[in-house]
Parts: C-alpha cells; structure tokens; sequence
C-alpha cells in the first residue's frame, strides 16, 4: 500500500508536468499519479508519466559501476572506477592538453547536475569541451531567436494557449511530443480559438482543423517569405510595433517583395489561395501564438527557419504580450535547463559568452581557478576528432548518442577510437555498451534538484526513493571524480548548496532559492531582484538587443534530394507512447506492446507500387546505411514520403540519416534524406541493426 | 474461485507440419502423481479429460508469459495432449527453441467448443483457413468416427500456397471418408493443381462444395481469418442455412482465460468465457 | 440495521485502530486528497473529498505478483494483508467497490484482500464539482448494501453511524454508543435529497446514454472524437470500475537458481495494442473502435444487464484527467450536439 506521495516533476518531454511518485513501507515506488492542481498540467499526464515507474523500477537498471574488459563488463568498486577515469583523464590531459578530453552532458539529468557537469569541464578539466543533446534538437532555436530576438528561449506560457485567439503549430506536433500542451491547444481549439498547422505529415492537430498547410519538406523559408509577401503588401503588418520595436523592416519588405504566394506554390506544394488565408487569419487575429518543433530545427536551414518564423512574429507584433509570442517546443524535460546552465562550448551559466574576457574573469574569480580562454568543441566536433585522434577521453552520462545521433555508424566508430570513454546511465543503452567504465546513475526519482522547462520555469524535483544499488546522481560522482583528481573545487554539501552557487552566477536565475520555487509551484526566468516573482511573458517592453533585428533569409532547399536510385525522401517523427531512446519507456510493457520493435510509416499508393502489405517487413536504404523494419499504412503521410520514429535501437532511422549540417550550429538535418524502400520476404522476420551488423 | 495457476507439463515431443507449425505433444506431469499438490487419487479422472472439441488451454512458456492454443488431441488419461502450433510472436518463438523435456505450464481446458448437441447428425460444412483447422481436428475426428449412412460431411481448407498447408496427414486420413476441397491463395506457374484443389479463398468454392451434398448442408462450422468467417457466414445464409446453425471459432488475445484481464472483448462477451465458439447468430 | 448517535468521531477513529490498519483521504499542501494510513498518533479530520486515485488498487492491486515457478512447478503468491478499514469512502467509490465486487468474485487474489477489508461509508452532503453520481445511482448517499457502516453528519461535528451488516456491528462492538430514534433516518434522507438537487443539470447525461443505445452515434462520430484520444491511460487508470489487466514474466536469475515471477498490472483498452494479436490481426485497430468500445462499457444497456447498474460511478475522474478533453461530460456533451 502506498504509504507516502512524493510531489516532484515527470522525468520525460519540456513540458514538465506536475506528478506525484507513490512509494510504499518499504520504500519502493509503486506508481504514480498526476499532481491536481499544477499550473500545467493540472492533474493530466501522458502515457509516458503514467508509466514512469516501470522505467524507475526495470530490472535492466544498473546498480554498480562496470568495467569493460575486452568485450564483456565486471562489476568494479567505486573507488576503482573514480582512480581508473581519474588516472587515465590525467595521463592524457599531461600527454596531449586539455582539449583532447571533454564532457557530455544531459538534457535529461538536473541543472544542479549539469551546472557541475560544465564546472567540472571548465574548472577540473580546464576545457570548454562542453556540450548536450540540444545540439541535435533546439540548438538553432539559440542561435536564432539570440539573434532576432536576443534571448533563445519560449517567449509565453503555456498558460497563454487559453488566451490566445489563434495558434500557428509550425513542424511540430505537440500531441505525441508534448502532449499535455497539445492537449492545451486541443482544448483552446474546441473552445472556438483558431488552430492553423502546418506540416508535412497530417498529424492528430492537422486532423482536427481544415487550416491543414501540407508543404513539401524543407520548404519553411519559401512558405514564411510569402506569407511575409502578402502581410506587408496587404498593409496588415502592425506598423506601430514595427516602428517602435524593431529594426530592418525596410530591407525585409525589399527581400520579400517579389516572393508572392503563386511564386512559391511549386517549392512548397501549399496553394497561394492558402498561403493568403493564413497571412490574413494570423495577422489579423488579435493575438496569435506560434509553436514550432524540430520540423523548424533539424535541417540545414535550421537557424534561418527560425530567424523566419521571429520575423513574422514581428511584423504582426505577435510578441511581448500575453497570448502571442515564438514558442519553442523543447523536446526533452531540461534541454532549457541543460542551455541556462552552460552546457554549452561557447557559453557559461546564463549565456554568458566564453569568448569575452570580462565573463572568463567572473568564473575564474568565482571559482578561484583560471579558465581557459581556447575555445571548445560542440558534440559532434568530439565525436569528429575522437575519430582523428585529436579528442581521447569522454564523460558522458544520461545520452545516448549512438541511437539518437545522425549517421550512427560515424559516431559509433568514433566513440571506439577513444581512450577513456565513461558513461553514466540508467540502463545499459546502446552507448553504454561502448564505454570503458560504466557508472549506475540515480534516477529522478531518486534525486533533489530542479529541472527547467520549455516555458523558462524552473521546477523542484524531490527525491522519493533511495538510489537503486549503488546508483550515484550525477554532481555527486562528478564531485568524487574532482576530488579523486586532487581538486577541491567542487564542494558541496547538497544539492540546494550547488542551486545556490549557481543561481549567484547565473543572472536569470538570481532570485531563486529552493523555498521560493516551491512556494510559487516553479519560477520562470528571468528572476531577478527586478523581477523577484518570475517572468511569464519575455520582451514585454523591450528586447534584450533594445530593438528586434529582422534578419533577410532565403530558401535553402534539402541537402539530398531524390533521384532514380533513392526515390523516396525519409523523415523522422516521435511516438506519443516512446520518448527519445526509449532506455526508459520501453521498460513499460504497456508502451513497448504499442509497436513493433521499429516502424516504418508509408502511404498505401507507394506501398502499393513496391508491393508492400501493411506490417510487412520491409528494408530501407540510404547512401549512409540499411535497416529493416516492418511497414506501418498511414494517410498520415503524403505520397513520396516515409518516415520513421528514432526510439528504436533495433532499428535506428540514424543508420539512414544525413550528417550535412547547418551552418550556424552544425545541426544535422535529420528530418529529410533520400532512401529507397523494398519489401522482404513475407515470413522474414525484419533483422535487428545489431544482427545485420554481426552478419557483415 | 478461479485459479490462475498452470499445472506442469512437459515437453515431450514435436514435428514440424508445414512452414514454420510444429505439433507439439506435451504430458502433464502431476497428473498420476498424487503429491502434496496433486491430492487426486490414482484412479479418478482428472478435469482435464473432460476438454471438448474447440476448447483451448493457455499454455505458460515461463520466461515470456501465456497464450491461448487449442488441442488437436485432448488429454488422455495419462495427461498426454497435442497442440499445432504456428510460431508467430515472441512466445512461440521461444517455445521453437525449447528443448524435449523442459518443464512447461498449462491451465485448461476452457471455453465453449463446437456445440455437439447441434451437430450431430447433420450435414456439416466446414470451412476452415490456415491455422484455423486446428481447432476442427479432433472434431472432425470424431464426426468421421460417427458418421451415419444418411450423413455427409464437407470440408473446404483454404492456404495461403502450398508450403503452408498444415495437417497433411490427417487431411490424408480424412479424405478416404469425406470429401476435401482444397483452396491455394497464391500458386507459382510452375504448378499444377490436382484434383479439387483451386487457386483463390475457401469463399469462391462455397457454391461447389454446397452442390455436393445430396440433401442439402444444414450445419457450417468455420475457422479462420474473422474476414474470411464473415463472409462465409453471409454466403451460408444467403443459401439457407439458419444463422443458429453457423458456428464460428473466434480467436482473441487473452492473458487469463477466465473472464477477467478483458483483453478478448467481442462486443459485450468475452471470446474465453462465451467463446471461443459461437453462432453467427449470437455475433449479430 | 443499527442507528447510532456519535458525539465524538475520534473514539470511533480510535476504537477502529486497534484492530484494524486504517486509511483515510487526506489533503496536502496542495489540496490534493489521496488515501493515507492514519497512526493513533497521526490523525488527521474526516474529509468528503474525492480523492484522485479510488480505492480500487486496496483490493485490485496496481502490480501484483500471481505465481512463481521454480523451474518444476508453479506456486500461487496470495497476498495476507492484515484487516484494514477505509474510512470515510465516498458513495460513488463503494459503489465502484461493490461493481468490483461482482466481478472479480471468484478471483482470490482480490477477494484475499477484500476479505480483510472493512468499509466506513461517508455521505456527501454537498455535489463535487466534476461528480453527477444521482444520475448513475451512486451516490451522494451511501448504498446500505455498499458499505458495513455509513457516517453522516449532523450538526455541532456529531455524527449519525448505521452500521448495515454483521460485519459493521462486529466492529463496532465494545464502542459505547446512544441509539438513537429512527426519524434521524428521515433527517438524513431529506439532507441526501437536497444535495440531490443541489447537483447541476445531468440531461446532457441522461439524453446521451439514450443516444447511445438507441445506436444513433455513428462510426464517424467516434472516429472524429478519437482524433482526440492520446491512449495515456489516465481515464482507465483512475476509473473506479475499469478493471482490466495484463500479465508479464520476470525472470530473476541474481543467485544460483533461476526464479521467475509471472505479475498482472493494470492495462487500457484504450491502448492501440491491447487486442492486438502476435498475428498483427487487431480487431479494435481503430481509436474510434476503441473509445466507443469504453463508452459502451459504461452506460450500454448490455452490460447494465449483467450488473444491474451502469459501469459509470459519476465521479467524474476521467473528465479531470484527460488530456485529449473527451472526459465523460466532454464526450456525453458532444454526443447531445453532433451525434
């Protein structure tokens, strides 16, 4: 029986819904239920929350640190494990500088665990070797909306959806993603607000509203130039913001001038009539909300699509107000947390740029060491000089890049030609399997802390049961790994203490203690002395830059486009009942029923051409590499197009997808690559990536 | 109260029939055993000898979990049964690589079989697709067994080709007594049909098999794809057999067998308590 | 029946704890209420609030472990809980309880803990605000046949207690109470009337349940209203009647010999592979076959048949908890306007 209810944070999507953990006499978790009257999620979780437990509590956890001996691992000490990395990290750094080692962090872990994860970089290991997932999700968010806006984060709240009149959901589908908000904008929907989609895919919003704009994939800057098109001409923009809050309109409204709706009807497959309905309905609503997701991201114009999508907030003046805004749809419960803390190359805690002189004083005086002023690498410019030779150790925890990465088959090579490569997990994931040293890492349910969430708010994570086996958190093993190193640097007695020193060094999170986020049921940043009570809606009176920059871009089409030998584009999307990896939702014999191991979606007429029944197994192929799966009909995707969920390590879309990058953030472009499909045998039972490889 | 609880059953023997079927023969260990948990003496008959025609078991593969099969040969006084079996998903795919002997579980019999009473003595068709003979095979068995002077009995098999024809030898046996028409879903150019063998559905050989009987079929028995039942059932009306007389083996996924998890919904019934047998009437 | 007169409801509270464990819905910090053990130390007041988990985990548990095997044979794993009371369980949640009851009766892991179990009922006396359970015959007084004995206040904190079977008098023996006189009987049906009234227009209800067994809710109807369906399970995992399941193997092979643990948990039939069949064959492939399927299991007359009540309690969880907004006023409004 369920003996205490501990209130904390669902551990899965941005959102960060309200849950509470339920654990028994013995101190076990049994399950969970939703928290009533959280100010999100008011009592409401997907099935991922529901199903939190069976991840929590999966006799696939890791309870002890492991050492790899040629291919199989044995359980070590812990004390072993912190004199092996610690030994190893210093023989290297002594042989080949600070910049051939490096960390990777977790969007999933704390912001008390990933301010000690960069501080540890910065600090210990004297590198700005420092970087997380949102290099593969919302990193032209940063770059993007920093430079149109001057601040990279959701500029509302969820709470907004209910007072907006219309909302603009762009490459995103937030029912599967984030579903809690897209069950907020179902709502906002049904009570009369406008919903306008658009997408590639006819997602379960696209269902629900004849708004439905279905454009070709990687066709986002063609499609916002001409709605831009149509505003400016039609004098719909809000001259009074423009004037008053911007900057560049005059060079906008030159580039976009001869962009008219008919001229992009080809690249985009979006009719002008459409186009011209849109650019009326947003513009003319009174408040207008856009919501965009990876659909904006995850290709070469990544950062150009969002500097887009900032522009025509702008010329509405659909921003610093309630119910309107460019909101960000950040995929993992603290990739916002993870940013805020610096766990990033190029910035510290707070965005505050590693390359400026003043900032590399404050760390070092803050914490009495001096920091290096070279320059760091992001992810995967570890993983490319891992593969050269130049980058030898890695600390990576709560990731797992080996599935969810571009061009698998790269990073997996590349993790190999490493020196020391330590991973920290939950369950032994397909990374994991690589690692040198293995260390069990405490879940959240198991650890104090406050994770971010995409609307900026910065919520109490409390702890419920004891670490499993010898499970550590992670600022935990990283302070035992300093100190076993000889540095005294990271010292802390709690988590609290860790918030504390970086809510000091961290200008938006300065007003924020523990008491108060619990009291205010989260805070959202900036916190400040001037703002002692959080800010819900950003650049209400002002940018951070003074005024907003439009910034001109053009359409960059797709990297890899079609031809005779790979005549289907592929994408990639995300099940509601599967998240990231799936090392925690596929604990759940629930979820994991939901599908095959691997899917992929493709509409009946093509499959129809390549003789493909529905669920039969088929094989895809890209220039990079092969998997087999089975084949999912779905209208839901248009002729000529497939795609495939990444959860499934049996199956990886990452073996297929293309590396070519944007240019800004070096974002790979996940969401479109050509391939070719072909059925296998009817009884074939479709070979996992594990065995195809084994078989070559 | 119901039990959930499997009694021991061992892995005797198997034989691959067809493309990826096996027939199992499993024991059921405790059986003539009397021990502390089997308190039965020697001579009663245990329930398991009470398994009808159409009744299935659950059969537990311990490290995955339980499915429903049914018998093609009921348990005997020494607890010895049979079972086709189709590897499918993940249990059948880890029973293919268990060895003779292991230790099994099974729990049974349950459900509603064919409907005997209404049988007999009438002239059947049966039409069964696929795996969907299995559950026929000891009736026809015993209808064979039967049969009257004035009785005929009609069997239309349907296959998806001709590797995937299960049963062969019973259908061997069965042919010296009625008469069997056999339907290929798909037959390369190579390939000849013999003798009342026809490319295409159980469906298309309906009109045929009915001109067989002398005094006209009364009673159809059908197993298989549902789609395929279904239409079935509308063709057998459509010629005047009463919708009471249609009998349907309904196959779900069930995890109890006993009314319970309600995973084998079927309207307001469930397939394993008021199933797994019923008549097209019932399903309207 | 018994009718007694309570002055003071902790002598009740403490005369209970010392032969049973007792639960009680308490609120925290954040008014939520949920069940908790009460301690002779920790006491906390009696609350009419619903909590958002029912009661039904107490009997049907959440996990629970069916059998071992040890590799020769397989062994029942019965739960032995020591006897427990709910005390102060709503109407609409003893109602669910006692639909429970009818189902898993002959299914011993439930009934070994409902065996130990006894029920202090709690009338409402003022409407929650998502419940509608006069309309479903649930509530807001307790069903004499749901509970061993009912509470009702009265007024100055004094309490009205019937105890409606053996079981209740049995527990309550050795508690010195006042009988009192059969019209506080009369008193309490004129309060439960009045809270009957005070309930908010139920023909949407009403209308709808028609609606839907007179078949005019059509296939599209429900496909359109699937489109919203998530399939989180939050609906059938706070119903206090859904009661199905699934069964997974745990194999634990940590010391020298291999034990595996064959578990049931709760299952939706809202997932999309809950009927699905190791063939691929699933016949319930469609959210809208799914969503009208749990309708139908709450208010369709064939199932009112077999229990003589509807599956619906009219609590009102699911509406609460759906994140898709199809709760039950949600889907019984749109069946009104567009079915």
């Amino acid at each position: 029986m369920c003996a205490d209810l501990v209130k904390t944070i669902c551990p899965f999507c941005g959102v960060g819904c309200g849950i509470c953990l339920k654990v028994d006499e013995q101190g076990q978790l049994l399950s969970v239920e939703p928290q009533q009257n959280h100010p999100i999620s008011q009592g409401k979780l997907c099935d991922k929350g529901w199903s939190t437990a069976y991840a929590i509590n999966s006799d696939q956890r890791l309870t002890q640190p492991l050492k790899r001996i040629n291919k199989s691992f044995y359980p070590i000490s812990w004390q072993e494990a912190l004199t092996t990395i610690a030994d190893e990290l210093t023989a290297i750094i002594d042989e080949s500088g600070s910049q051939a080692v490096g960390v990777i962090s977790s969007a999933r872990a704390s912001n008390e665990d990933n301010y000690a994860a960069q501080k540890f970089a910065r600090a210990v290991l004297k590198t700005n070797n420092i970087d997380h997932c949102a290099r593969i999700c919302h990193s032209p968010t940063v770059a993007g909306l920093k430079q149109s806006l001057g601040s990279g984060a959701m500029t509302n709240s969820a709470k907004d959806i209910l007072e907006t009149d219309l909302m603009l959901v762009f490459g995103a589908d937030p029912t599967e993603n984030h579903s809690i908000l897209g069950g907020h904008i179902m709502q906002a929907h049904a009570q009369g607000t406008e919903l306008i989609v658009v997408d590639p895919r006819v997602t379960r919003l696209a269902k629900l509203t004849p708004m439905h704009l279905q454009l070709k994939l990687g066709s986002n800057i063609a499609l916002i130039n001409a709605l831009l098109h149509v505003i400016i001409k039609e004098q719909w923009f809000d001259q009074r913001f423009v004037e008053s809050r911007t900057q560049g309109f005059e060079q906008l409204a030159k580039h976009v001038k001869d962009i008219t709706p008919e001229s992009v009807e080809s690249t985009t497959g979006v009719s002008a009539e459409l186009i011209r309905t849109t650019a009326r309905a947003y513009s003319h609503a009174k408040r207008a909300m856009i919501f965009y997701g990876m659909g904006i991201t995850q290709y070469v114009s990544g950062t150009n699509n969002v500097i887009s999508l900032a522009n025509l907030a702008l010329t509405c003046g659909h921003i610093g107000k309630a119910g309107t805004g460019v909101n960000p749809l950040r995929g993992q419960n603290n990739v916002q947390g993870a940013c805020d803390m610096g766990c990033l190359p190029n910035v510290y805690p707070g965005y505050q740029a590693v390359a400026e002189l003043e900032n590399q004083e404050k760390f070092s005086k803050a914490w009495g060491t001096k920091v290096t002023q070279q320059a760091g690498l992001t992810s995967l410019g570890m993983t490319k000089a891992a593969q050269s030779g130049d980058f030898r150790a890695l600390l990576l925890f709560g990731e797992d890049p080996v599935v969810t990465d571009p061009d698998q088959n790269h990073v997996q090579s590349s993790l190999k030609n490493l020196d020391l490569f330590v991973v920290a997990e939950l369950t032994m994931t397909e990374t994991a399997k690589l690692a040198d040293i293995i260390l069990p890492a405490a879940s959240f349910a198991e650890k104090d802390g406050t994770f971010t969430n995409c609307e900026r708010r910065v919520q109490k994570v409390n702890q419920a049961i004891a670490p499993l086996g010898e499970a550590k958190g992670d600022w935990q093993w990283l302070q035992a790994l300093a100190k076993e190193m000889g540095s005294k640097l990271l010292n802390w007695q709690s988590s609290e203490d860790v918030f504390n020193e970086m809510a000091a060094l961290t200008p938006p999170y300065q007003a924020m203690t523990y008491q108060k986020i619990t009291d205010n049921s989260g805070l959202q940043w900036p916190c400040t002395n001037e703002t002692p009570n959080g800010t819900t809606i950003l650049h209400q009176q002002s940018f951070p830059i003074g005024r907003a920059r439009f910034i001109c871009v053009n359409q960059v089409d797709i990297d890899e486009s079609t031809d005779d030998n790979y005549p289907l584009l592929l994408t990639t999307n995300r099940l509601h009942f599967h998240y990231g990896c799936g090392s925690m939702t596929r604990n759940s014999p629930l979820l994991e029923r939901e599908t095959p191991p691997g899917v992929l979606f493709i509409n009946p007429i093509d499959a129809k051409a390549l003789n493909i029944n529905h669920q039969a197994p088929v094989s895809i192929k890209s220039r990079r590499g092969y998997v087999e799966t089975r084949a999912m009909f779905s209208d839901d995707v248009p002729v000529g197009l497939v795609s495939m969920p990444y959860h499934f390590k049996e199956a990886p879309s990452n073996q297929l997808t293309n590396t070519a990058q944007d240019p800004v953030t070096k974002m790979p472009e996940l969401k479109a690559c050509a391939v070719v499909v072909a059925a296998l045998a009817k009884d074939q039972v479709p070979k996992t990536i594990q065995q195809l490889q084994e078989g070559k | 109260m119901l039990s959930h609880i499997p009694d021991a059953i061992e892995l005797v023997d198997y034989i691959d029939d067809g493309e990826q079927a096996r027939h199992y023969q499993f024991r059921l260990v405790n059986i003539n055993k009397p021990s502390e948990k089997n308190t039965n003496n020697n001579t009663a008959k245990h329930h398991w000898q009470d398994a009808q025609p159409g009744q299935f078991f659950m059969l537990n593969v311990p490290s995955i979990g339980e499915a429903a099969f049914t018998f093609t040969e009921p348990p005997n006084e020494q607890g010895e049964f049979r079972a086709l079996i189709r590897q499918m998903g993940k249990l059948t795919t880890t029973l293919f690589t268990l060895p003779k002997g292991d230790i099994l579980g099974a729990r049974g019999p349950f459900g509603r079989g064919w409907p005997l009473e209404k049988i007999n003595k009438k002239n059947i068709i049966i039409i069964a697709g696929g795996c969907g003979l299995a559950p026929l095979v000891n009736l026809i068995d015993s209808l064979i067994d039967n049969l009257t002077a004035s009785q005929q009995l009609v069997l239309i098999y349907g296959a998806q080709n001709k590797q995937a024809q299960l049963l062969t030898t019973e259908r061997e046996r069965w042919q010296q007594h009625i008469k069997i028409y056999n339907s290929l879903d798909e037959i390369n150019d190579q390939y000849t049909l013999v003798e009342n063998e026809s490319q295409g559905t159980p469906l298309d050989i309906v009109d045929i098999a009915l001109a067989t009987f002398i005094k006209p079929a009364t009673t159809a028995l059908l197993c298989g794809p549902e789609i395929m039942m279904n239409s079935a059932a509308k063709k057998l009306v459509d010629n005047g057999i009463a919708s009471d007389d249609i009998f349907l083996a309904i196959e779900r996924r069930m995890h109890c067998a006993i009314g319970l998890c309600g995973h084998c919904y079927l309207n307001e019934r469930y397939v394993c308590k008021n199933g797994p047998t019923f008549s097209w009437q019932e399903l309207q | 029946m018994e009718i007694y007169h309570l002055d003071d409801l902790s002598l009740l509270q403490q005369h209970l704890l010392a032969q049973y464990q007792l639960y009680q819905v308490v609120k925290n910090d954040d008014k939520q209420c949920s069940w908790q053990q009460q301690t002779k130390e920790r006491n906390e007041p009696l609350i009419a609030e619903l909590p958002q988990s029912s009661a039904k985990d107490f009997f049907f548990a959440e996990h629970e472990n069916l059998l071992i095997f040890n590799g020769e044979y397989f062994q029942e794993t019965l739960p032995t809980p020591a006897p427990f009371v709910l005390f102060g369980i709503l109407s609409c949640d003893l109602t669910a309880i006692s639909y429970q009851d009818q189902f898993f009766k002959d299914d011993p892991y439930y009934q070994a803990r409902r065996q130990q179990c006894l029920l202090v009922g709690l009338d409402c006396i003022k409407p929650c605000q998502q419940g509608f359970c006069p309309t479903v015959d649930a509530g807001p007084g307790v069903r004499e046949h749901t509970a061993d004995i009912i509470l009702h206040p009265l007024e100055n904190h004094q309490w009205l207690l019937i105890s409606t079977n053996d079981k209740g008098t049995e527990a309550i023996k050795g508690l010195s109470l006042k009988t009192c006189h059969w019209h506080f009987l009369t008193q309490r049906d004129l309060t439960l009337h009045q809270c009957e009234q005070e309930f908010t227009d139920d023909s949407d209800i009403t209308q709808a349940i028609d609606k839907l067994n007179n078949g005019e809710v059509s296939d599209s109807f429900w496909q359109q209203l699937a489109v919203q369906c998530l399939g989180c399970s939050g609906c059938t995992t706070l119903c206090p009647t859904c009661s199905c399941y699934g069964t997974r193997s745990i194999t634990d092979e940590s010391e020298d010999k291999k034990v595996i643990t064959q578990q049931r948990f709760w299952d939706s039939c809202l997932y999309e592979g809950f009927q699905r069949e190791a063939s691929f064959h699933n016949p319930s492939a469609e959210a809208g076959k799914r969503v009208q399927r749990f309708w139908q299991h709450k208010f369709g007359n064939e199932f009112f048949a077999e229990f003589n009540r509807h599956g619906c309690v009219g609590c009102g969880r699911c509406e609460q908890t759906c994140p898709g907004v199809i709760g039950v006023h949600s889907v019984m409004k749109r069946i009104n306007n567009n079915a």
